[in-house]
């Protein structure tokens, strides 16, 4: 009897452990929960300035001057409202909004901004990531407020994109951080025990590696926000999150292209898309003479199914794309445009040609290990050795990969991918001295003045059609060339549950940020 | 014993700083620094950014002033920061140390508590349905992978019955509570006990069969001693010393956390957190988490020789 009522006691005990596992706060617009930095696009440790990615879950609590639009075609104001600079595009002008209130309840003003801009280009506090922190140091002549409401910065040198250079410029309050030395900045508890912005939510609660929980700020610039909390859940990897997300403990993550589709299958998920903004490619180590030959690399393109790679083993979550830019805009038109479309006759012919060696083998260096690009690999593997090309995919970690990919030795291919956008193209790619770089490589810009002359012009074209019309003429001299194996472009997905109300969320490339008006995000119950 | 305690505890000294040594020089060997895992492959970073950020690590001076350098420091309490976000390292591993060694902890004791006494069980029934039975699910439990049957408990305990959460610690929403953090740590911790179990059970059970024929077990029996007597005051703990040893050798697994585990469960121990070092080649972080390893496995082989000493009145260290 006395073993039946131990039993029993345990029994009810552990029953008793076992609560509601999500338990939906009443009225409002709910507790919305979400794994802000799972996947692409996503940072561990949101913190301005030093992480690379995380900035959806950054732009909930700070805002920077300006961000990308939903779909990131075009930029969004957010803390400025207009910008403007003179004819050679040295001088820019940033008029700012009133009427922003901290977290704090502090004024938002020019000096914020100024000493926000100061401290990214700090060497001692950033960490010379993507954006304004990006910029040369010697490149800014100034920045000074030139009234309460208008921020005036002084270039060195001509940069008609400055203003894509703001989007990661996020502004953070003079008067609660004046005190703090720069060196201190990174490893200071500041940012999760009281941090204080502009943005939509304010700091609630933060628990290291677990979650990090906000609530509405009253005062934000477009409306007080309709959710009760907004929590951002950590997870390891991507399956933990999925699991969450389908136990019903979460609202949303990302998802791989797969999943999404299976989810969308079930219909019982919102599946929320966006470009990635990465062209997947293959490089040429053109320091390798069989590589400088313009038909061997051709041959790569003609030998591989790229159409058949992104519809069937991409599940068409890709597109193909001419040349190394991402988005349509910036390519020409396509009659303009060779496709390259799968004719491995054609490639064996070009090999034949260029004479070359079909005994030869190549690694495919590549720091890619996830199941969407492997499987690529592989069939970018069996369609090349139909020709007589030889590659073998090695997958390698971020920091293996970086540390000799950057020094053009010790590799011949490699699969990787690049963000390029209108505001972001990535010049120093085909540049002496650029990336990868050892002083005297033969890189792009070397062996083609007239590719280098495009960029020379790109650089300081303060026109944008015309800017974008150069982006399209470096294009076609890509495609034309085959200046690099051009694959594809993904997209990338979120699914999220079917009772969130006007929320959109995509992982996209480094996070955005994009606009994304969260003040409008609610949850049903 | 004093006296023995105290020569090992100075043998661990020099020890503990040779691996400190090879820690660091594997670390130097390794392809790649934080800077190469901070330089994004899909963006752009210029050298004068990579140079300033290599000056801020100390990633410019040697090998050695760098080795000396952290030595000196640990010598004073202090274990720096981290590379990969500048947390404090002494602060993140004893949040993680924490974690895991309520998993860890949990899970070794859910195995000792279950798989010994079922290794005496079946050890006493050699050949019979329950030995076959329980020696089939020791194969099973050995033999499977954490991640297999977490992903499996995963899916049928938190997706489909939803009796669990589907990892973390405690819940989001909600304060956390005593039965809140047991309702997190059940499942986790059941599905890393069933090697536990399967490991202890095997062992005892092969102990017990050993010690169960030997001369003193029959003169006992022959004394008239009950069976139960026999078991526990003659059979057991004779047949527990090998078991003591597994169990010791297990003890630094509560330090090394589950990686697999952790990440499936999203349940931020030093498991997650040493496979987060290795990939951010984060120095600092891995050679204190390499410190404090180093300082659990010496201390468990210590403590398990003090163990010995305990269960079985003829072993002397002095």
């Amino acid at each position: 009897m006395w073993n039946r009522r131990l039993t029993l006691t345990i029994l009810l005990a552990l029953l008793l452990t076992i609560v509601p596992v999500h338990a939906q706060d009443a009225g409002g617009g709910g507790t919305l929960i979400g794994a802000f930095d799972v996947g692409p696009g996503g940072a561990p440790k949101a913190i301005p300035f030093m992480d690379t990615a995380g900035r959806t879950w950054l732009s909930k609590i700070w805002s920077p001057l300006i961000s990308w639009n939903a779909d990131m075609s075009a930029l969004e104001p957010q803390l400025a409202t207009e910008w403007s600079s003179n004819e050679d595009s040295t001088v820019w002008t940033f008029k700012l909004r009133e009427g922003v209130l901290w977290h704090d309840g502090e004024t938002f003003d020019a000096d914020d901004v100024v000493f926000s801009l100061n401290l990214a280009l700090n060497p001692d506090a950033a960490t010379n990531f993507p954006g304004f922190s990006s910029l040369s140091r010697e490149s800014v002549a100034s920045i000074t407020a030139v009234d309460p409401y208008t921020v005036e910065i002084v270039l060195n040198s001509p940069n008609p994109r400055l203003p894509f250079f703001m989007i990661f410029a996020w502004v953070l309050p003079e008067h609660a951080l004046k005190d703090l030395n720069p060196a201190d900045y990174q490893t200071t508890d500041w940012f999760f025990t009281n941090p204080i912005g502009t943005g939509p939510f304010m700091h609630d609660e933060y628990v290291a590696d677990q979650f990090w929980a906000l609530v509405p700020n009253p005062n934000y610039f477009r409306g007080a926000p309709k959710l009760d909390r907004l929590i951002n859940r950590y997870f390891a990897d991507e399956t933990s999150a999925l699991l969450a997300l389908e136990s019903g403990e979460i609202n949303f993550t990302y998802v791989s292209g797969d999943v999404a589709l299976r989810l969308q299958e079930e219909g019982t998920y919102q599946i929320y898309d966006g470009p990635s903004g990465v062209t997947n490619y293959f490089i040429f180590n053109l320091r390798n003479p069989v590589f400088q030959d313009v038909r061997v690399r051709q041959a790569f393109l003609y030998a591989i199914d790229r159409k058949a790679i992104a519809e069937t083993v991409l599940k068409g979550t890709a597109t193909v794309v001419p040349c190394i830019s991402a988005f349509p805009s910036m390519w020409p038109d396509a009659s303009e445009l060779n496709d390259y479309a799968y004719d491995p006759a054609k490639a064996s012919e070009l090999l034949q040609e260029a004479g070359y060696d079909t005994s030869a083998s190549f690694e495919l260096m590549t720091y890619y290990n996830n199941q969407f690009h492997l499987d690529a690999m592989a069939a970018q593997q069996a369609f090349l050795a139909a020709v007589g090309i030889n590659i073998v995919p090695v997958a390698q970690d971020v920091p293996t990969y970086n540390s000799y990919f950057y020094t053009g030795e010790g590799w011949d291919i490699s699969y990787r991918g690049v963000g390029v956008n209108v505001g972001n193209f990535p010049f120093s790619f085909y540049e002496p001295g650029g990336q990868p770089t050892t002083d005297g490589a033969p890189l792009a810009g070397q062996l083609f003045p007239e590719l280098q002359a495009l960029i020379d012009a790109a650089r300081i074209e303060s026109d944008a059609d015309a800017y974008l019309g150069l982006l399209q003429d470096i294009c076609k001299f890509q495609n034309e060339n085959a200046l690099e194996g051009y694959m594809w472009t993904a997209v990338r997905f979120g699914a999220g549950t079917s009772n969130l109300q006007d929320f959109y969320w995509f992982p996209a490339a480094g996070g955005g940020p994009y606009e994304d008006h969260a003040e409008l995000w609610s949850v049903t119950e | 014993m004093l006296k023995y305690l105290v020569r090992r505890i100075l043998i661990s000294a020099p020890v503990l700083l040779m691996i400190t040594i090879i820690i660091f020089g594997l670390t130097e060997i390794a392809p790649g620094d934080v800077v190469d895992y901070f330089r994004s492959p899909d963006l752009e970073m210029t050298a004068e950014a990579e140079a300033a950020l290599r000056t801020r690590f100390g990633l410019d001076q040697p090998a050695a002033v760098r080795y000396f350098k952290w030595l000196g420091n640990v010598a004073r309490g202090d274990f720096g920061y981290r590379f990969t976000d500048g947390e404090p390292v002494a602060v993140v591993i004893g949040r993680r140390l924490n974690a895991s060694l309520l998993l860890m902890g949990t899970a070794l004791a859910i195995g000792v508590l279950v798989g010994v006494p079922l290794g005496v069980f079946i050890g006493q029934r050699q050949y019979s349905f329950w030995d076959f039975s329980l020696t089939g699910f020791s194969f099973l439990g050995i033999s499977t992978p954490s991640f297999v049957t977490g992903i499996v408990a995963l899916l049928v305990f938190a997706i489909n019955l939803r009796w669990f959460p589907a990892g973390g610690m405690r819940p989001v929403d909600s304060e956390a509570t005593l039965g809140s953090t047991i309702h997190h740590l059940l499942l986790p911790s059941i599905v890393l006990s069933l090697n536990f179990i399967a490991t202890f059970m095997r062992y005892t059970r092969f102990s017990m069969l050993e010690v169960v024929r030997l001369d003193y077990v029959n003169t006992a029996r022959a004394k008239g001693l009950s069976p139960t007597a026999v078991t526990w005051r003659h059979i057991v703990p004779n047949a527990i010393l090998p078991v003591i040893t597994v169990i010791g050798l297990s003890v630094p697994t509560l330090v090394v956390g589950a990686v697999f585990t952790e990440t499936i469960f999203s349940w931020p121990g030093m498991g997650s957190l040493y496979l987060d070092a290795v990939r951010g080649r984060d120095v600092p972080l891995l050679m204190g988490m390499n410190l404090v390893i180093a300082l659990f496995v010496l201390g468990a082989n210590i403590l398990t020789d003090v163990a010995y000493a305990v269960v079985d009145p003829r072993i002397r260290y002095d």
